[in-house]
């Protein structure tokens, strides 16, 4: 309502300062005219004297009107005593300089101070000529106020169709302002009570209103997506490790059971320690996945010599996978750098190359290839193993996946969760794939800009 | 030898102290982090074991406090699991860094690496086995033994530990700088392939094999 008002207020101010300029030209027009004849006058009395002058005069006023029909020049010239000569305007008096005089309705001048009911407004100029004549022109005003009154008339209707505009305009612009609003804090109350999956929805015009809701709507979805991750691991952990859990429990009843001698404790409690390292070691890989997927890891990313970095996997690994009767090869492209993580790039790889390491037969050949093309910087860890099953492979990145065939080996099932985890947080496209035979997984990195 | 326990868990720091105890060291117990700097700045500990999370002040403040004035080896205990956590604490000023849960055996040898003396030499000798620390090269009773950097530098740990258990994880810290617990026998390929060498025409094992623990490189008294 304040603006209506400021609105209103503003378009008055403009309208008057308009009419004040109108109403001023007007009576600088009135006046000129009222001068030219002062001077056609003045110039007919120095040509051919007095008599010319009064000729001019009943010119200028023309035919003689009718009677009760207002004439709208006044004319009046007057000898030196004051006697009145020729005009329409008798009885006035002898005032010099531009004044208003009252005309009753007979058509005679009112003495200034003298009251009259209708008559008209005469705006004029009385001036002195030759022998101390006195001649006044002077137009009726009633023009003038008329033009103004109507175009104060306009001006008011102008002025109401203004605020009316500003009233509507308003009320619906305040309208349409709570309904978005509305439709907001509906949204957000339905995620208080418990629907996340409630949105705002768009206008699809592009508006400011859009943008907000749109980046509402953004902030709403990366919400869920850590809300749905958080309860994803509540319940991974719930489920999967009653399993290991209820399997520690039945041997440490049965060693009560049966045990007799501290040897056969002694290996009851031992096993059971190594089921306990077994739930830590997937405590932690959980711990780390979730650590890695909220993102808070991204702050610390620095320039990785991933050449390195796959060269110190290999000369970990190496070792191992012989003393397992695998090969393990390596061929890697030289000064190679990416923009990540160090640590959980080699973890991820060292994932890698630990699942083909387990997952493959003696003999096998595990292959670590690094190479770069024109955007992206490829590792490759392959190996000719048995391979992931067609049907599986869109799967196993999921936590505590676990291949059909390998449900029974050592393993939680968290490793390719953690890398799939860990190329999502670097922009890292993870490609797995058929090596026929074996697998083959691709990490594909985007280059990043030299520095 | 005594050390500074600061740890608000009763339980766990009972347990401490009575297994610090039985492999001969006098363990001090503070149970608030403002006590344990107290202490620990009155007295002179060989080397102090800090929770990360105490009531009074918190584990991390205390070391930056104690760094000031004291060169005490910190090692600290923590269930804060994270890399950024493990990275702060060591910059606070401590030198090792263990997750709970952990077993008392890794913490045992931690504070045994801590606690030897430090001799900045170019040389290590244990026993027969002599290290150029300069020229990184090795030889037991005089003949020269080829290794690749990776082997030196876990023989030159194990060498700095010598008569000492170093376990896996700390092998995989110091050595290859792993933060991460490996499905594989990393370790073990490894160490089987320095023994090879070191052995090689030599009747004597050098490097132990402690169950349960690590590995101990031992000079025959």
């Amino acid at each position: 309502m304040l603006f209506v008002g400021l609105f209103t207020v503003g378009i008055a101010a403009l309208l008057a300062v308009i009419l004040w300029i109108v109403t001023d030209a007007q009576r600088a027009a009135l006046t000129h005219d009222n001068d030219e004849d002062i001077d056609s006058i003045i110039v007919g009395y120095r040509q051919e004297g007095i008599d010319e002058a009064g000729e001019v005069v009943r010119q200028l006023l023309g035919e003689p009107r009718r009677a009760g029909v207002r004439p709208t020049t006044y004319l009046q010239i007057k000898d030196a005593a004051g006697a009145d000569l020729v005009g329409n305007l008798p009885d006035l008096e002898r005032r010099l300089g531009e004044f208003s005089v009252r005309v009753d309705e007979k058509g005679r001048a009112v003495p200034s101070g003298g009251a009259a009911a209708g008559g008209a407004l005469v705006l004029g100029k009385g001036v002195v000529f030759g022998q101390r004549y006195y001649v006044f022109v002077g137009r009726d005003t009633a023009q003038l106020t008329a033009a103004r009154d109507r175009i104060v008339d306009a001006f008011l209707w102008i002025l109401f169709g203004a605020v009316v505009v500003a009233c509507v305009g308003g009320t619906l612009l305040a309208q349409r302002l709570t309904r978005r609003v509305d439709l907001i804090s509906r949204t957000c109350e339905g995620i208080v009570e418990g629907r996340f999956d409630a949105r705002i929805p768009l206008q699809g015009r592009g508006h400011e209103w859009d943008r907000l809701s749109l980046a509402i709507n953004e902030m709403l979805g990366r919400i869920s997506a850590l809300l749905a991750n958080l309860q994803q691991v509540s319940s991974d952990v719930a489920h999967d490790l009653r399993t290991p859990l209820t399997r520690m429990r039945n041997r440490l009843e049965e060693a009560k059971a049966r045990s007799v001698t501290t040897a056969e404790y002694s290996s009851a409690v031992s096993r059971a320690i190594e089921d306990t390292d077994q739930l830590l070691a997937m405590f932690s890989a959980l711990l780390r996945i979730s650590q890695v997927e909220s993102g808070t890891r991204l702050a610390g990313f620095a320039t990785v010599e991933i050449t390195e970095l796959l060269r110190k996997a290999y000369e970990l690994y190496r070792p191992v996978a012989e003393d397992n009767g695998q090969k393990l090869v390596a061929s890697l492209q030289d000064g190679l750098t990416v923009s990540g993580d160090a640590e959980l790039l080699l973890q991820m790889f060292s994932n890698l190359i630990e699942n083909a390491i387990c997952h493959t037969p003696r003999g096998s050949l595990i292959r670590i290839d690094l190479g770069s093309r024109k955007d992206f910087i490829t590792a490759t860890i392959a190996d000719d193993g048995p391979g992931i099953p067609a049907a599986e492979i869109d799967k196993v990145t999921r936590r505590f996946y676990r291949l059909s065939r390998s449900r029974s080996e050592p393993g939680h099932g968290l490793g390719l969760a953690l890398v799939a985890a860990t190329s999502q947080l670097h922009g890292a496209r993870l490609g797995l794939g058929d090596a026929k035979p074996g697998l083959r997984v691709e990490i594909a990195f985007e280059r990043h800009a030299e520095r | 030898m005594r050390l500074l326990l600061i740890e608000d868990d009763a339980e766990l720091a009972a347990s401490l102290v009575e297994q610090f105890r039985d492999h001969g060291y006098t363990v001090t117990r503070a149970a608030d982090g403002s006590l344990g700097l107290e202490l620990a700045l009155a007295e002179d500990f060989r080397a102090l074991i800090v929770d990360r999370m105490l009531p009074g002040m918190d584990g991390l403040a205390l070391v930056k406090t104690l760094r000031s004035s004291k060169a005490t080896p910190v090692i600290y205990l923590t269930t804060m699991s994270g890399i950024d956590d493990r990275v702060q604490g060591l910059e606070a000023g401590g030198d090792d860094y263990l997750v709970k849960p952990f077993a008392f055996a890794e913490l045992l040898a931690r504070v045994r690496a801590l606690t030897r003396r430090s001799e900045t030499s170019t040389k290590l000798a244990v026993g027969a086995i002599e290290l150029d620390l300069i020229h990184r090269t090795v030889t037991r009773e005089g003949l020269a033994i080829d290794l690749v950097p990776q082997e030196f530098k876990l023989l030159e740990y194990l060498a700095q530990n010598a008569n000492r258990a170093v376990t896996r994880k700390m092998l995989l810290e110091k050595v290859w700088d792993i933060h991460f617990e490996p499905n594989t026998n990393v370790v073990e390929s490894h160490v089987s392939r320095l023994r090879a060498r070191l052995n090689e025409g030599f009747a004597r094992d050098a490097i132990e094999t402690v169950r349960g623990v690590g590995y101990k490189l031992v000079a025959p008294n």
